[in-house]
């Protein structure tokens, strides 16, 4: 197995408390910042690293850094703790399990990036999360690890942990802004990049809470040795949220580049498909990603091999379908988590996914017409691209992958008002498993 | 009825930040709190408190899921249906607490005691199917253990056993 | 425009044809310029983009991912814009099918059909049959969300306009969006209404028919109306508008763009208001009181009586027993022909007006007439606003938004008053003093920088003597104020001598408040030992009343100033002594209602002869001896000078009422009446006749008010002669 790096003591009993943390090593990569490091050498140290965003898009954070905006502003960090991607949940196994680990990177980026005041903004939801973050950044005030002249340094840094309220689209940086100084969470116009006119008009810095967890470990081992794991272009490792129809589902922290096949597969992993059925489809990355069939199933998860293969390896959230699934009834699922989770700014985003969804309905419930195929398809087609942001392109991505690849489904939906996989499950008269097939009628 | 004490914390949130407007949500959070739901005397209060129109603060508090409009039950049940949790049979969870709890989902006991929502992916998704009580979290639930959490619930509600 | 500006423009092309616009020039407004329309719903102008609504779509060349929203990009050098390709228009179509998906198909029974884009962006670019054949979201049709302004939340496209005019431009947040994504709707605080007098403005720039106003609901269809580019006579903002008529009737005023004045608003008071226009009881004959009672005659029989009764009184106690009280809301050729009337006709100097009090024809201090020194623009450059005894919102409302909008370029807003105003909540500073006292708050601020000596301050010793006089006075004011109260008033007064530019204005009734005499003089003075005059962004003044207050001034309506404010050596009774001397035994009024401003409401008995022009029988017009029906301001042609010394044009957009004659015909027949040959064929000649004999008006021609008038000052106007 290879060393941990994001997930390292994440299992020692107490390491959510500052002593066990301080005993196992924690802050010293603060102090070793602190101590060793101007702030350009921390941002030249992480572009060496090749740490990449773990929020979606995987930008390149030290690049990232490097384009705040040179003005006399406040310049703020955001460290995006808003954790909604359907599919995704590691950063919330980090805030409650290791919040020091987020604290100490947040104090390092802020003091890289020349950064007062950050933000850990916390989705609303995930309750033991925020007050686990909140009591560790109590606990490094009390320290002295935050507040005035931190360590003794002339650095000081104030932290405010703003906890969300229920909506996916803050976790998009600049709705996420906008959330902060107290507005709906509509996202912003771009340009300006929030790295020039970000939060209450300053350079900003935003970035996932797992990009800056990661941060504390490339200050103590180094630029290049992180850069040893991974690829060539995908360095270092990132956690991966396995879940769906599989075996063992869970979050595991492996080098980029290692194969979907081993993680869904390997027995220390996935351990195969729930039931031991066939694979249908994977969703490597988040529900926001393109579907991928079962060939694609050696894949390395890597940021450009995934692309290569027709998808993306946004937020890191690998769904598992397998063949006991209709994928009618899944893409329905998804589909409505778009249509509630639209801002309802733009115009195709907030009707789009609502009349997708009204099709999937009725094609699901036996109602749909053939035609709604190509109507869907359409519809996707107006959607894509058109968005203001990229949720609407996003609520697409799982309706035209899924018909390309799954067709013959969603005809016969409309062929004969119910669904393929129950039909063949019962012609084929095979025993009841202890898991129902889900998406039947 | 939002406590003084109440709308000093919101005063002070308002200092705390680098603009006062951004204490809206955290003000929200606390009116809540004290009422159960955002009522038309919570966003009162939280407008007055960071010298906002009525009307602004509500068209936040209504772009949020947290924010409920309508009083919700002493428990309140949040089940994820998203993808991951669906993929894991999370709708026959959700028929089963909607049979042993007697209503709908969106809906609330008459005695005031559950309400049982449905919600988006709660980021529980490798540990499927998923809910939460009052924002803690319950996991990889089956019918046994989604009965044995309910019976513990009317436990702590005092609640006699359900016939 | 000169070579090197030309310079500095960004070349483009557009659908093939090449277009030049400043930098930072968005492309939706340089394909407007070059004359090509792009759809769009929620842009607009007036409000920073918001690039939400995806109607606007175009397709430029090397951008990444077409189409592109024109009205959030803006122009770069060399760029090349298609607005009509195959993907631009399948993009747009597929918009307007989202828009359409849910809203209703009840055109024919809606206000906004004729004039709604988006029935006419359907017909131009929309899908030629639904493809959505689900049910249509359903609301509640229309609910007030104020007395004035019903919404159709079925029909609403959800565009933000009028959410962001209430945020952004009106900043009183009474409109907000509720919910989101797909539930999303336009609404008010739970149990309050969208109580702005700046609603009425949504309901011109919804797209839709969404927002309707509940006076025009169902009144007409906008095929059937006749536009009228014409100028608001409620206040003396003046208000750039369009008067849309329909068979004799007004129906309502819609704002018509003039950055330098409205900035493309208008008031609900100026877009309702203007019921006397249509009013059943407007005056349609002459009056003449016989027996006791108001009768009707004809033109000829009263314009003789008049005639005959004003040289009787004239012989028996001279010129001087006849006085005229003008108007403030009438053209500035019918204030001109009103004192000359008065003065060249009837030999009589007793002219006058109800206006504020200021000192003498001219300021003091720096010899400049009573107004504003800046600009309406002027307010929005301003880094501090001071406003004593005034309260725009209620009396001249759009000056408000122009304050919101510096307010949102970084402007401190300061008030002084002593009831609370609608701006008190956005203010960096409300003072609230008591009542009558806001000139004392003056008097605090100038002691603080005679005070200062570190600043070398002009006119100072002008003004330490006034100040030294009143001494007593401003210390007993400083103990009502209280410390607190007089330190941050001495603050302001220090922040003014810094302040990048501070405008300060005042009401100009105020000054008639008891303890408020010596306001205007003394905010001159503020302005002048702070350094706040003749600076861009700076500036001081009084804000007045009605539509043609200041020109009424400039016109000569004074007992104290012929027109252009020269100087008279005997001066005539002012407005109070009219009312109040028994000399008097004559009265003129033209537009005026004088008996409100009498305690008792009776004008004097020793009063034998009094003619009044006018719309309605109002008060004064009930006493009168003969009332000669008058033109309200949509019925005839005129200029009037608004408070920022705009001249602008109102022109007629109605029909006469039949019987009724403008205020300048019934001068010009009286004063043939009474033997002297006017031979003023129209307003422009009257107005030939003011450019000749008037500094601030040198010049001027009726063509040259054009459809958004001049802003002429004396300075401007002496060099062009
Ligand atoms: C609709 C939408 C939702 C997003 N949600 C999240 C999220 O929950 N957490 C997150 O870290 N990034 C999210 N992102 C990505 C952020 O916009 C942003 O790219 C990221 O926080 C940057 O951090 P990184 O560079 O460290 O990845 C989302 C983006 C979009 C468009
Ligand atoms: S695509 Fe449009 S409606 Fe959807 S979340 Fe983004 S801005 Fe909001
Ligand atoms: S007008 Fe451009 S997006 Fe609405």
């Amino acid at each position: 197995m290879p060393e941990m790096i994001i997930t390292k003591n994440l299992d020692v009993p107490g390491i959510d408390k500052l002593d066990v943390y301080r005993q196992n090593g924690g802050y010293e990569a603060l102090a070793k910042a602190l101590r060793e490091y101007q702030p350009d050498d921390i941002i030249e140290l992480i572009k060496t690293s090749g740490l990449r965003g773990r929020g979606g898009a995987g930008f390149p954070t030290g690049m990232k850094w490097s384009f705040l905006a040179k003005n006399d502003k406040p310049r703020y960090l955001c460290c995006n703790a808003d954790e909604s991607e359907p599919g995704t949940c590691k950063d919330r196994v980090l805030m409650e399990q290791i919040p020091h680990r987020l604290v100490e990177g947040v104090i390092i980026t802020s003091y890289a990036c020349k950064v007062h005041t950050a933000f850990i903004y916390v989705r609303g939801e995930l309750a033991k999360a925020g007050r686990e973050v909140e009591r560790a950044v109590d606990e490094a005030y009390a320290a002295g690890l935050l507040g005035k002249n931190i360590l003794g340094s002339d650095f000081s840094l104030d932290v405010i942990v703003h906890r969300g309220a229920g909506a996916y689209i803050c976790g998009e940086e600049s709705a996420l802004m906008e959330s902060l100084e107290g507005r709906r969470g509509y996202p912003r116009l771009k340009p300006p990049f929030p790295a020039v006119v970000g939060l209450y008009g300053g350079p900003t810095v935003i970035n996932n809470c797992e990009t800056l967890a990661t941060v504390p470990a490339i200050i103590a081992g180094g630029g290049d040795w992180y850069a040893s794991f991974g690829t060539e272009k995908s360095k270092g490792t990132r956690i991966f949220c396995l879940s769906g129809q599989v075996k063992k589902p869970g979050n595991y922290e492996l080098p980029l580049g290692v194969p979907l096949s081993t993680l869904i597969y390997d027995e220390q992993y996935g351990g195969g498909i729930l039931d031991d059925r066939k694979l249908k489809a994977i969703i490597p990355g988040g529900s926001s990603t393109f579907i991928l069939s079962p060939d694609k199933v050696d894949t390395p998860l890597d940021y450009e091999s995934i692309a290569a293969a027709g998808s993306m390896l946004g937020s890191g959230g690998v769904i598992v379908i397998s063949d006991a699934t209709c994928i009618v009834g899944a893409i329905l699922r998804m589909t409505e988590f778009y249509r509630d989770e639209s801002c309802g700014k733009c115009t195709p985003c907030r009707e789009g996914t609502f009349w997708m969804t009204e099709i999937l309905e009725r094609l699901e419930h036996g109602h749909g017409h053939l035609k709604d195929v190509d109507l869907l398809m359409d519809i996707c087609d107006n959607l894509a691209g058109k968005s203001f942001c990229p949720l609407g392109d996003a609520a697409t991505s799982s309706i035209t992958s899924g018909i390309r690849q799954f067709r013959e489904e969603f005809e016969y939906h409309a062929r004969y008002g119910c669904c393929m996989v129950s039909s063949n499950e019962k012609k084929q008269q095979q025993p009841t498993t202890a898991s129902e097939p889900v998406g039947t009628h | 009825m939002i406590s003084e004490q109440a709308k000093q914390r919101m005063r002070e949130l308002a200092s705390r930040y680098p603009m006062a407007r951004s204490a809206v949500m955290p003000s929200l959070h606390i009116a809540q709190q004290e009422e159960g739901y955002i009522t038309p005397e919570g966003l009162r209060a939280v407008a007055e408190a960071i010298n906002l129109t009525v009307a602004d603060v509500e068209s936040v508090a209504t772009f949020y899921t947290m924010y409920y409009q309508k009083p919700q039950g002493k428990k309140i049940i949040n089940v994820c249906t998203s993808i991951s949790c669906y993929l894991r049979n999370c709708d026959s969870l959700v028929s089963h607490l909607e049979k042993r709890l007697g209503i709908k989902r969106g809906e609330t006991t008459a005695d005031g005691n559950y309400t049982l929502n449905t919600v988006e992916c709660i980021a529980s998704c490798s540990s499927a199917p998923a809910l939460q009580v009052n924002g803690e979290f319950y996991e990889n639930l089956t019918q046994e253990s989604a009965d044995a959490l309910i019976d513990q619930l009317d436990r702590e509600l005092g609640v006699e056993k359900r016939v | 425009m000169s070579e090197e500006k030309k310079e500095e423009l960004v070349h483009l092309t557009i659908d093939g044809m090449p277009v030049e616009v400043p930098p930072g020039t968005l492309v939706w407004a340089a394909a407007k310029q070059a004359g090509i329309e792009i759809p769009i719903y929620c842009y607009h102008e007036k409000m920073p983009p918001l690039g939400a609504c995806r109607m606007c779509f175009v397709e430029i060349e090397k951008m990444p991912k077409p189409p592109q929203t024109s009205c959030t990009t803006p122009v770069a050098e060399g760029m090349v814009v298609h607005t009509k390709t195959e993907k631009v228009l399948k993009a747009r179509k597929g918009t307007l099918e989202f828009l359409l998906l849910n809203h209703p198909l009840d055109c024919p029974i809606c206000d906004k059909a004729g004039e709604c884009d988006l029935q006419d962006f359907t017909l131009r670019h929309g899908p030629g049959n639904t493809r959505f054949d689900l049910h249509k979201r359903h609301y509640e049709k229309p609910i007030p969300v104020s007395n004035d302004v019903m919404l159709d939340r079925e029909r609403c496209i959800l565009c933000q306009r009028c959410t962001r005019f209430s945020s952004e431009i009106s900043m009183d947040n009474g409109l907000v969006m509720i919910s989101r994504g797909y539930k999303m709707e336009v609404g008010t605080a739970p149990g309050e209404a969208f109580d702005s007098v700046f609603s009425g403005n949504t309901t011109e720039i919804c797209p839709v028919g969404a927002l309707t106003a509940s006076t025009y609901r169902f009144k007409a269809r906008p095929w059937e109306l006749k536009h009228t580019a014409s100028v608001c006579n409620n206040c003396s903002v003046g208000c750039n508008a369009r008067v849309d008529t329909r068979v004799d009737r007004v129906v309502r005023l819609m704002s018509r763009n003039n950055d330098a004045v409205d900035d493309g608003w208008l008031c609900n008071r100026g877009r309702w208001e203007f019921d006397y226009v249509n009013s059943p009881q407007r005056l349609r004959t002459p009056l003449i009181r016989r027996n006791g009672q108001l009768t009707r005659a004809s033109w000829d029989e009263a314009l003789t009586h008049i005639a005959t009764r004003l040289k009787e009184i004239k012989n028996q106690h001279g010129a001087q027993a006849i006085a005229g009280i003008g108007s403030t809301r009438t053209t500035n050729e019918e204030a001109y022909l009103f004192q000359k009337l008065l003065r060249q006709v009837l030999g009589s100097n007793n002219v006058d007006h109800h206006h504020g009090a200021f000192p003498g024809v001219r300021d003091q201090l720096t010899g400049k007439p009573w107004m504003m020194t800046n600009s309406i623009v002027d307010i929005e450059r301003a880094s501090h606003i001071v406003l004593i005894a005034s309260d725009p919102y209620q009396r001249q409302p759009i000056l408000n938004l122009r304050m919101k909008k510096a307010l949102s370029k970084g402007a401190q807003i300061y008030i002084v008053n002593s009831a609370e105003t609608e701006l008190d909540r956005l203010a960096t500073l409300k003072l609230q003093v008591p009542s009558g006292s806001e000139g004392m708050a003056v008097k605090v601020m100038l002691k603080q920088l005679l005070q200062n000596a570190s600043a070398e301050l002009p006119a100072a010793e002008d003004v330490r003597t006034h100040i030294q006089r009143e001494e007593q006075a401003i210390r007993a004011a400083e103990d009502t104020f209280g410390a607190q109260m007089t330190t941050r008033l001495q603050s302001l007064a220090d922040a003014l001598l810094t302040a990048k530019g501070a405008v300060i204005l005042y009401d100009e009734m105020a000054t008639l408040t008891t303890g408020n005499q010596d306001l205007a003089a003394d905010a001159q003075a503020l302005a002048v030992l702070t350094g706040n005059i003749n600076k861009p962004g700076a500036g001081v003044g009084p804000l007045f009343e009605d539509a043609n207050s200041l020109g009424a001034r400039d016109m000569g309506l004074l007992p104290d100033a012929f027109p252009g404010y020269q100087a008279i050596d005997k001066a005539g009774l002012a407005y109070d002594e009219i009312l109040g001397n028994a000399q008097v035994k004559a009265l003129l009024v033209m537009g005026a209602n004088p008996a409100r401003h009498i305690a008792d409401g009776k004008l004097p008995g020793s009063l034998e002869f009094v003619v009044v022009q006018e719309l309605l029988l109002t008060e004064t017009a009930q006493q009168a001896d003969v009332v000669l029906p008058a033109l309200s301001f949509a019925e005839k042609d005129g200029s009037m000078t608004n408070v920022d010394h705009h001249v602008q044009a109102i022109r007629r957009a109605l029909r006469p009422l039949p019987g009724a004659k403008a205020d300048w015909e019934i001068l010009v027949a009286l004063a043939q009446y009474l033997g002297e040959t006017w031979t003023y064929a129209s307003p422009r000649d009257i107005l030939l006749e003011i450019a000749e004999q008037n500094p601030f008006y040198a010049g001027l021609t009726w063509e040259d008010l054009g459809k958004q008038g001049v802003r002429s000052l004396e300075e401007q106007e002496a060099a062009r002669v």
